[in-house]
């Protein structure tokens, strides 16, 4: 079974926790989980003396537990449209 | 089985003899729950969303596999939310993936007695030839007296707020070049009057701050709201603050989880909170608790008010100006001295001839969301008197208009007493200094009454004297219910407004775009631009038909000539003028006021569209509805004919919602809707693009405004939904180079930008949806600017300004939110700047500046015409510049701070249907001795549509109820969990009985008053029914936005069950006749 000690140890060492779970053998999410007792998806409310346990990460963590997340914030069909509209509504482009 | 097996399958045997002695992980697991694995690991993305129900906007992980929705979570990187949900989002998988939903459309002929199945394509085909078949018939060029209105007022529509904003800009976009005015929401009769009250007060109409700056707060004033059970996850910034120390206080007639949380509860009667703030008002005038430098210089307290002006002190109850025949003021008397200052929202239309020298103006505008704000105001510099001394300064008329709100007038009409109206007076006034600030936090509770935009006044005024708007853990915060029920304001569905608060024209005598700017723009702040927005959003729509030469197209925009809110829809629909109604995931026969007048009008319709999840009850009355059941409808003779198009979920299509923080967050699709379910997205660009080839070739000119219009928005997917980003950049708006927006500042006035919406401009900047952004919140400040985008600018609080003193150094360090940099000459701080980013504080506008430039230093309220917070409205408002209390339309008590008994100009409606019980002393007002007030609970949703049908909801929450105090209970003989039959003036409905002390009988007036509490989410379908609450209500009106009171009534209860049938209503006429109700009852000013 893997341990608190080992997962530190390989983040200490500049791993990852995906490179931390995959070489011990486990999702990156549960390393996360082993390394600092709390719950890489974000499920739970912190207190400020868990956020500074070891291991913890300034960041989101999500990535570590969830699939891959679809949010794209630019689509170029839609910028094409524009020019499209623009030179026909304004009349340039 | 035998005892190895039973010893091996024993925990704590597995546990000793294998790896994992101390039981720390693998031990702990069977076999079975070895083999289990989470949906969420299992799925194969996760797509970010935003949970449709309150307008607390949560963020929503959406989990997919194989093309299905398999999981819904919160997001916990979402700053408002922090990863949680309540019961309903929770549930919100049984929301979109539930076998309540309806897949199929469904037509019901006219005179029908069952539904029929007809395909997607052929009822699509069928509603295009409805809308244009009415609108031929319908069609009006002119009224009687010649003025141009181009409209059709036999088509008629009511969405929910729950919509995207993409789809409401189509509605509204569509409908508009139609021709159909009756463009109405659920924020009407939701929130309308937070609008014209925050906007006549400091500007915009939406709320000053946000959810999260809450946590800020020293002090945090709930009135109007059980803001802990309504808006569940938001209310943790209510804690957070609590946390730190603030106090927190609730003002409502019923106790409940927030008074639970608070540090003070005050148990209030429903219907005189203008009393409870007018008296804080009044404390603070006379106990100089007020903020000075503030007030001198950031509001109008200065300003001298007209010497024609005479004051409800002076005219027992009523201002000057009230004609009690036409149940109307004349306003002219509430100018400031020597000033004309020019009409603002709700009566600027009366204002027209004076400002264009043409036209006819139209009185009963109901126009005040219009602007949002109190609009323009004084071309010429006002008369001050910065001592504060002159008697018609507007702070020496305050103080002497709230002198007679006193702590023993709030125990004698409140039932409130004196020691904790102190309490609570010392705690906001102690929290409301450089260094400390309170909010207020108010919903529906305020909104929906006859007085409902001067409850909110009254409480602008108060925070505007104690310094609190602009400031960080002040503001007054206005909590919206409905996902986007403030986008459905800012890109309105509502029939008296374009996007952005730009006003709909009114019906004048040769009208151009020219007379209509110079009407409606202002000469001073950013409605001086009126022209570039109104010119943009003409662009938007009718694009290279949209000319200088063609006026821009401003005449293809149809002409108000008065109300034609959703109430005055019905009235029309009784008459047989409306004939065609488009129900857009809303449910009035059971959300809307009067529900049997709702349905008795939907009686009389040639057709009715209905688009929602289930078959809610506005789609099934004429088969199932309370009226078959009384005999006063039979199904056969109705003739109505109703299409039920079933309705995408949130996560079946993409597009925004606004939140109650300004906030528009985008959703993503996670799947395509199954069967014959759409957007509304999809249902209006394609009913659109039918309507336009049934047109095409026309060469009649009333079809111009569609053949013209915008209307060719790329589609994805097998089902052809129209792109919403693409939507979502056209009400951003566009430069000639095709390049979009980053602000309203860069709108041009010669028609070389095009913008649907100017106050969202910048959302689509850079080309980046920029709703779409979430920048996680640990990776943030507490501001989160990074996470999604709010409107105006990406400014999370209102007025920042205001937050620092006149130098523009911080009041304290402790509230520091912006502060001007001397070194880097321009505003800069925690947030975005509400104010224009190089204005020095010392700028002084010269006396011909105009516009933007003539915005001085230190005026914060940058969309007020003369830049300051109105703590007088000396336009804007139909009912008075200041707020007065008066008891509801229906009240067991008269009015003992006047003669005047109740709001002389609201709107009463005289029907059969509409009775009114007497009121005050009048005879007969014993018959119904009770006040009525109604609520949400935690698990369902305003009319239910969206939670009734939900098992989980409907386990959680299984039956209408009643709550009444158990001194009622005796009196009236009612038993816990046993039925009551709750009567008013216009209906009788049944309910299971839950006796409480929450409930609290209050001394009012000298004598006890029983308050009766009721949830209005019930209706007769679904998995949890009951009787719907609207029974019982009125359409009763507040004169400026035109919603109803209902959060006051006067009712009886009475043990047992309510009689069925015709029985049901005979009862009702009993209690009627017994009280001498008659049509004039109720009516008088």
């Amino acid at each position: 079974m893997v341990t608190r000690a080992q997962v530190l140890g390989l983040v200490d060492g500049g791993a990852s926790y995906e490179e931390a779970g995959a070489r011990l053998g486990i999702p990156p999410g549960q390393a996360y989980l082993v390394a600092t007792g709390l719950p890489a998806d974000g499920s739970m409310a912190l207190a400020p003396e868990e956020r500074a346990r070891p291991g913890t990460l300034p960041e989101s963590t999500q990535r570590l537990s969830n699939p891959p997340h679809v949010n794209p914030t630019v689509k170029p069909e839609v910028l094409a449209w524009i020019r499209q509209r623009a030179a026909r509504d304004l009349g340039k482009g | 089985m035998g005892v190895k097996t039973f010893l091996e399958g024993w925990p704590v045997y597995r546990q000793l003899t294998g790896t994992d002695p101390l039981g720390r992980g693998a031990a702990v697991k069977s076999k079975v729950s070895d083999g289990l694995t989470s949906r969420n690991t299992e799925a194969d993305k996760v797509v970010k969303s935003i949970c449709p129900y309150c307008a607390v906007g949560c963020g929503q992980n959406v989990y997919v596999k194989d093309e299905r929705v398999v999981q819904i979570e919160g997001d916990p990187d979402s700053p408002i939310s922090r990863g949680r949900l309540c019961p309903k989002g929770s549930a919100s998988l049984q929301l979109t993936t539930g076998d309540a939903r309806m897949h199929e459309v469904l037509y019901r002929r006219p005179y029908g007695t069952e539904w029929e199945r007809i395909s997607l394509e052929t009822a699509m085909d069928m509603v295009a030839e409805r809308v244009l078949k009415t609108r031929a018939e319908t069609f009006a060029w002119d009224t009687e007296d010649g003025q141009r209105v181009r409209r059709t007022m036999g088509i008629a529509h009511l969405g929910g707020a729950t919509l995207d904003n993409e789809e409401n800009y189509l509605i509204k976009k569509l409908l508009t070049a139609l021709g159909v005015v009756q463009v109405e929401n659920q924020a009407r009769v939701c929130h309308s009057s937070t609008v014209a009250a925050l906007g006549t007060s400091f500007g915009r109409g939406g709320g000053t701050t946000y959810l999260q700056d809450l946590q800020n707060s020293d002090c945090i004033v709930i009135e109007g709201s059980n803001f802990a059970e309504a808006h569940p996850v938001g209310f943790q910034w209510v804690m957070e603050a609590k946390a730190r120390g603030a106090k927190v206080i609730h003002v409502d007639p019923r106790f409940s989880r927030t008074s639970a949380l608070a540090d003070v509860f005050v148990p209030i009667r429903a219907g005189t909170d203008i009393v409870w703030l007018g008296a804080l008002i009044h404390y603070v005038l006379e106990n100089e608790k007020y903020f000075r430098e503030y007030v001198v210089n950031y509001t109008n307290a200065a300003t001298l008010v007209s010497e024609d002006f005479r004051d409800t002190e002076d005219l027992d109850g009523v201002f000057s100006g009230l004609d009690r025949e036409k149940h109307v003021y004349d306003t002219d008397s509430w100018q400031y001295s020597g000033v004309k200052a020019t009409a603002a929202s709700g009566s600027r239309d009366s204002q027209y001839d004076a400002r264009t020298g043409t036209g006819k103006s139209v009185a009963d505008a109901g126009r005040a969301e219009s602007h949002g704000h109190g609009g323009p105001g004084p071309s010429d510099p006002p008369h001050r008197d910065e001592t504060l001394q002159h008697p018609r300064t507007v702070f020496q008329v305050l103080r002497r208009h709230y002198s007679r709100y006193t702590p023993e007038m709030v125990e004698q009409v409140c039932g409130v007493p004196r020691e904790q109206f102190e309490r609570v007076a010392e705690l906001i006034t102690e929290n409301s200094t450089r260094d400390r600030t309170t909010a207020f936090a108010y919903a529906v509770g305020w909104t929906q009454h006859t007085v409902g935009v001067q409850y909110i006044r009254t409480a602008s005024i108060l925070q505007l004297l104690l310094g609190n708007i602009g400031r960080p853990g002040g503001g007054i915060l206005a909590l919206r219910g409905h996902a986007s029920i403030q986008g459905s304001s800012d890109i309105p569905t509502l029939f008296d407004l374009l996007p952005g608060y730009i006003p709909m024209p009114h019906a004048h005598l040769d009208e151009t775009l020219r007379s209509f700017i110079e009407a409606d723009s202002a000469d001073k702040g950013y409605w001086a631009n009126l022209d570039k927005y109104m010119i943009s959003l003409l662009k938007a729509w009718w694009g290279a038909s949209a000319t200088e030469a063609s006026d821009y197209a401003f005449d293809y925009l149809p002409r108000l000539t008065g109300s034609h809110s959703t109430y005055d829809t019905v009235q029309l629909q009784l008459k047989g003028e409306c004939k065609g109604y488009f129900l857009m995931g809303e449910n009035p026969a059971v959300g809307s006021a009067n529900t049997k007048m709702q349905r008795l009008g939907m009686a009389n319709l040639e057709w009715l569209v209905v688009r929602d999840f289930s078959l809610i009850e506005s789609a099934t009355w004429w088969k199932d509805g309370p009226e078959i059941e009384s005999g006063e409808l039979t199904t056969e003779e109705i003739g109505t004919e109703v299409f039920f198009f079933p309705a995408a979920s949130h996560t079946e299509k993409s597009g925004s919602f606004t939140n109650t923080n300004r906030l528009l967050q985008w959703r993503f699709a996670a799947v395509e809707p199954a069967g014959d379910a759409r957007s509304d997205l999809w249902f209006m660009y394609h009913l659109g693009r039918r309507i336009r080839e049934r047109l095409a070739g026309s060469t009649d000119e009333r079809d111009r405004p569609v053949l013209d219009l915008t209307w060719d928005y790329p589609t994805t997917g097998s089902q052809d939904e129209p792109i919403g980003e693409a939507v979502l950049a056209e009400i951003n708006g566009w430069d000639a180079d095709g390049n979009p927006l980053s602000t309203y500042e860069d709108l041009k006035a010669d028609g070389t930008t095009s913008c649907g919406c100017w106050i969202y401009c910048g959302v689509y900047k850079d080309g980046v949806n920029q709703a779409a952004r979430r920048k996680p919140a640990k990776e943030q400040s507490w501001v989160s600017p990074e996470w999604a985008w709010a409107w105006p600018a990406n400014r999370r609080t209102l007025y920042s300004r205001a937050s620092a003193d006149l130098d523009g150094n911080p009041w304290s360090p402790r509230k520091a939110l912006v502060w001007w940099d001397e070194a880097e000459q321009k505003w800069t701080g925690h947030d975005t700047p509400d104010f224009p980013p190089t204005k020095a504080p010392s700028y002084r506008p010269g006396e011909d500046a105009h516009g933007v430039d003539a915005i001085s230093g230190i005026d914060p309220f940058i969309l007020q015409s003369d830049g300051k917070g109105w703590l007088y409205t000396p336009v804007g408002l139909v009912d008075g510049p200041m707020p007065a209390h008066y008891e509801p339309q229906e009240s067991p008590y008269e009015n003992l701070l006047y003669k005047q008994q109740s709001n002389p100009v609201r709107k009463a409606v005289e029907s059969r249907h509409n009775r009114y019980a007497p009121t005050g002393s009048q005879p007969g007002a014993e018959v119904y001795p009770y006040v009525v007030t109604t609520y949400r609970v935690t698990e369902h949703f305003t009319a239910g549509g969206m939670t009734r049908w939900l098992p989980y909801l409907a386990e959680l929450q299984p039956a209408m109820f009643v709550e009444v105090s158990p001194e009622l209970a005796a009196e009236r003989k009612l038993e816990n969990a046993g039925w009551a039959t709750i009567v008013t003036a216009r209906g009788a409905i049944e309910a299971r009985v839950l006796v409480t002390d929450r409930m609290s009988p209050l001394t009012v007036g000298g004598r006890v008053m029983h308050q009766i509490g009721m949830p209005y989410h019930w209706g007769p379908n679904g998995l949890t029914t009951g009787d719907a609450f609207n029974e019982l209500s009125s359409i009763s009106l507040d004169p400026n936005v035109h919603i109803q009171e209902v959060k006051a009534l006067a009712a009886d209860i009475r043990p047992g069950r309510r009689p069925r049938g015709a029985a049901r209503l005979r009862y009702v006429e009993d209690f009627q006749r017994r009280a001498g109700v008659t049509a004039s009852t109720g009516q008088e000013s």
